[in-house]
């Protein structure tokens, strides 16, 4: 049986950083894909924008992942392509069931980090009635047919979900010469970035619809149409306002969903409102040993932060110890959509705990406080805020004297 | 209801818009209405409960068209001049196991159907209950069928390699003064062969199904009753009875019969004329449509509709069994739906049941899960819609009479009916497959005998399910081809070696959705948004063709269109 000090299960971009950060603080790391290259979904993310925080550069996802691949070179990181884990348990040190073309392998580990990322949320999932045609896509899906497969999987769409995935995609078939007939957003406000709706929607004349979404698809063997509607402030179709659109495809960009079954399997516990494993400052869930980074602990919008995630989770994963941790509780209150970390662990380093969080609504001026068992820690201004957009603090509790069950509160106040 | 009586309600309730008369031993009603459901209504009044003299319903519905039968686009000759012993029209659960057990014979057997795979509607879309019997009364051919046909069942998914489990069906009741009713109905159903009952105490309930509704008293409970998957049933029979010599045509539609002194002569598709000795009427709700083509029509089918959801496997441990609630609303003509945790292990939470005049419209309606949710939280309160990860709808297809019709054709002498067929038609197949190929060799044997076909094989191996297997077993199977150990569709767990033999399986549908009925890929929580693309490439490059040749499933079904600029070097 192999053994590392560290297992890195996925090779995106969370993946990557992880290795690499492992691997500098000295341990003997391999990182398992399930596809046939490194990269993740950044192999389909063909456009631009990426690396503006780290790399101070606008990189495509493909040059993105490139400036990691290229430093695993002549590292010690072993990477193992077309693999899936297909088990994992803990008993002392980890086990984990590798299948790939030469079989099944067993792979011991000290610590594991679970950089699955997301997966998209579905048709069904957002129920979307009428008959089953070929036609409707995820955004991601259709993404990966355009960028990576070179076929066209629509000519005529209609997109519901102004997530980013689906804003990008709009640009795109419009570049490829199809059309987009609409963007359809059942929220009143839109759910991707600013600027991802003003340079892929506005300045393609692309209109977005908010308040209305699809509630039908019509077509027997293709698709053929969708009926929208307008919706009320639950979101319900407002009956009456349906109304046909002819077109060959509806694209769904209506949300991300961390991927957090083989957490499950390690009985991990996660967060309904990030909807991932749960972790302290250090990325580490409350299964000693594993920790989490990337979109598999919260849905990220930039990816220098699910890389920053990562980083953390691989050098803490090296520096794990097994030692029993105490901890203390991070409390958002319920202004916030949620806040990564859940927890912080009293006997690792928390002078530089990364607070990533987002607001449940759309704010003006606002203050977000930082307090621990009532002390205040930090405190920001913002100008706005607004769930699609991830804010990222810095705060340093060394100075507050936290105590097992301590109480870190993170407000949001008008300001 | 004598006619004269039954005219008169008619002509109270219709206006007389609607007149019955008798003839032949059926009884035909004739009219106009504006509304499906007062014609289901009439032809309902007019009918008697499992009579085999049926009603047949020619009145017509006004104000609004009945959507044609949807016909495959090719056409070509290539079943020009077949002579086969027996024609099956049908590609259901029926045809397919019926034309295995004709190959039992030394015959030649082609079975037609008009949809791109087996089991593409109500044997492919209904829940996969293997039925006990329990709800069924004396005097009808579904409970004299449904024992029988359930204790084939260990067996006959053992030959033909498919998954087949009996985890119990239980009813619950809220009401605890009925239990010595209860008690007295399974008696009477152990009577007339139903002689697993159990009544089960609270405490024994909860023992074995811990999130059921807290207020059931006691429950019924079936041990006999399992889950299958109808649609790789139906499969299976099919690929044995290829194996076994008989022929299967996809995309074949019958569009016409000729009939001469109560013998079909010849049988016209989209595919060429075919002569056959024996026509098997197994079409399920085009039953009554090949019936009047083959001058037989001496019953009526009318559709209902009902729709299924399946939930993610993580919701799998709220009920282990069958779950269903005795005493809730809406349970007329089913056993009103109930909560089943497949062999696959989801959870599938349906059907409901709405008549209808449509019978391929599959579209699923919200109302009608929020319906189904409403009802089974009375089964299962912690029952989640947030656990949905698909939902179909399919058409069955009753008789007015609400029986099976299995016998000789009434006029045409060479024709076998197997129509009327509904709830609990999957467990009734294997039994009535056996009688219908009687009565096929039956007729067969007026003109000579019939020999055994000696060489008749009844194992039929499936693909492989590599994650099933234990570890031992699975990495003997990689070693051997090392496709089994590419993951393709990682919720399902389904791996490129048995995508490729699902494209080498004997009756090869070569479609994303043909692949997905018989491995899985695309059927798990992301619901192919991952495998989708690379299943399509995988077909692709099987079939030497380009991804935008690739269907969904029927000839329309284009997944992707030309390619990108880029690809052409634009």
């Amino acid at each position: 049986m192999k053994s590392y000090d560290v297992v890195v299960i996925g090779g995106g971009p969370a993946g990557l950083a992880s290795a690499l950060a492992a691997e500098r603080h000295g341990a003997e790391t391999l990182i398992i894909e399930r596809e046939n290259a490194l990269g993740g979904i950044l192999k389909q993310c063909i456009h631009d924008g990426f690396g503006l925080v780290r790399f101070k550069e606008k990189l495509s996802g493909p040059e993105y992942a490139e400036r990691f691949t290229e430093e695993l070179e002549g590292k010690k990181i072993d990477v193992k392509l077309l693999s899936f884990v297909t088990e994992i348990r803990k008993n002392g040190k980890f086990y984990l069931s590798v299948v790939s073309r030469e079989g099944i392998e067993e792979i011991e580990a000290k610590a594991v980090v679970l950089a699955t990322g997301c997966r998209e949320r579905t048709a069904k999932q957002v129920s979307i009635h009428g008959t089953r045609p070929a036609g409707v896509f995820t955004a991601g899906t259709a993404q990966r047919y355009v960028n990576i497969e070179g076929f066209m999987p629509t000519k005529r769409c209609v997109i519901l979900g102004s997530g980013d995935i689906g804003l990008i995609m709009a640009r795109r078939i419009t570049l490829e010469g199809g059309v987009v007939l609409g963007v359809y957003e059942a929220k009143s406000t839109p759910s991707g970035l600013t600027r991802n709706i003003h340079q892929c929607l506005y300045d393609y004349d692309i209109p977005l619809h908010l308040s209305s979404t699809v509630t039908r698809v019509f077509g027997e063997g293709r698709l053929e149409g969708v009926e929208v509607a307008k919706v009320d402030e639950k979101m319900r179709p407002l009956p009456g306002t349906e109304e046909r659109i002819d077109c060959d495809a509806l694209i769904l960009s209506v949300g991300l969903i961390p991927e957090n079954e083989l957490a499950e399997k390690l009985s991990v516990s996660s967060d309904p409102r990030s909807k991932g494993a749960t972790c302290d400052g250090q990325m580490m869930t409350d299964v000693g040993g594993v920790f989490t980074c990337g979109n598999a602990t919260h849905v990220n919008d930039l990816v220098d932060y699910v890389s920053e995630s990562g980083e953390i989770a691989g050098k803490n994963a090296a520096l794990y110890d097994g030692k029993n941790a105490k901890y203390a509780f991070v409390r958002p209150d319920d202004n916030l959509l949620y806040v990564v970390p859940q927890r912080l662990n009293l006997s690792a380093d928390n002078s530089e705990t990364v607070i990533y969080f987002r607001s449940k609504e759309v704010r003006g001026k606002s203050v977000v406080t930082v307090k621990a068992d009532g002390k205040t820690v930090l405190q920001k201004k913002y100008p706005f805020l607004r769930p699609p957009e991830m804010e990222r603090i810095k705060a340093d509790f060394s100075s507050f004297p936290l105590k097992e069950n301590s109480v870190v509160e993170i407000t949001v106040e008008e300001g | 209801m004598n006619l004269v009586k039954l005219n008169k309600k008619l002509n109270i309730l219709y206006g007389g818009k609607v007149k019955a008369r008798e003839e032949d031993g059926k009884r035909i009603l004739e009219g106009e209405l504006s509304d499906w459901s007062e014609i289901v209504a009439a032809c309902t009044l007019a009918s008697e409960r499992y009579s085999t003299t049926h009603v047949v319903n020619d009145i017509k519905l006004t104000g609004t068209e009945i959507p044609r039968t949807r016909l495959p686009h090719v056409t070509d000759k290539t079943l020009e001049g077949r002579k086969p012993d027996v024609l099956i029209i049908g590609g259901g659960i029926s045809g397919a196991s019926i034309a295995r057990e004709l190959t039992r014979w030394n015959i030649d057997v082609l079975l037609v159907e008009k949809e791109s795979d087996l089991a593409c509607h109500a044997s492919g879309r209904n829940d996969g209950e293997v039925h006990p019997g329990i709800d069924l009364g004396k005097g009808s051919l579904k409970q004299r069928y449904v024992i029988r046909g359930n204790a084939m069942y260990d067996r006959v998914c053992k030959e033909l390699d498919v998954p087949f489990k009996r985890n119990g069906q239980y009813v619950g009741f809220t009401k605890g003064f009925l239990k010595p009713l209860v008690y007295l109905y399974a008696l009477h159903r152990k009577s007339i062969g139903v002689k697993d009952t159990v009544i089960l105490s609270k405490k024994e309930l909860f023992r074995r199904e811990p999130n059921l509704n807290p207020n059931f008293k006691f429950a019924l409970f079936n041990p006999s009753a399992g889950c299958v998957s109808p649609y790789n049933l139906t499969i299976a029979y099919a690929e044995n009875a290829v194996k076994n010599g008989a022929q299967v045509s996809l995309l074949t539609a019958v569009t016409g019969m000729d009939v001469e002194d109560g013998k079909i002569l010849a049988v016209h598709t989209n595919r060429g004329t075919i002569y056959p000795k024996v026509v098997v009427n197994a079409a399920g709700c085009f039953a009554e449509e090949v019936a009047a083509m083959a001058k037989d029509r001496f019953y009526s089918v009318h559709p209902r509709r009902g729709t299924n959801s399946i939930l993610d496997k993580k919701a799998g441990f709220l009920v282990k069994g069958i779950a269903g609630i005795k005493g809730a609303k809406g349970t007329k003509n089913t056993k009103g739906g109930g909560i089943l945790n497949t062999v696959h292990e989801n959870l599938l939470v349906g059907p409901d049941a709405i008549e209808t005049f449509e019978r391929e419209n599959f579209a699923t309606e919200k109302e009608s899960i929020e319906k189904v949710f409403a009802k089974q939280k009375q089964t299962a309160p912690t029952l989640s819609e947030r656990d949905i990860i698909t939902y179909f709808t399919g058409v069955r297809s009753p008789t007015f009479e609400e029986d099976f019709v299995i016998e000789r054709g009434r006029k045409t002498r060479n024709l076998v009916h197997c129509a009327g067929i509904q709830s609990p038609g999957l467990t009734t197949a294997p039994a009535v497959a056996e009688d219908v190929a009687k009565l096929c060799v039956d007729i067969l044997s007026e003109k000579g005998a019939v020999a055994v076909n000696d060489r008749f094989d009844p194992i039929r191996k499936g693909i492989p399910h590599l994650a099933a297997m234990p570890m031992k077993e699975r990495e003997e199977y990689i070693r051997k081809n090392p496709d089994y150990g590419v993951i393709v569709c990682r919720c399902e767990e389904v791996s490129k070696g048995e995508i490729l033999d699902a494209l080498k399986s004997p009756i090869c549908v070569p479609t994303v959705d043909g692949i997905k009925r018989r491995v899985r890929p695309g059927m798990g929580r992301c619901q192919g948004g991952f495998c989708q693309p690379l299943v399509t490439k995988i077909i692709a490059e099987f079939l030497r063709k380009e991804l935008s040749e690739v269907r969904k499933n029927e000839e329309n079904s284009v997944i992707v269109y030309s390619e990108t600029k880029g690809r052409k070097g634009e």
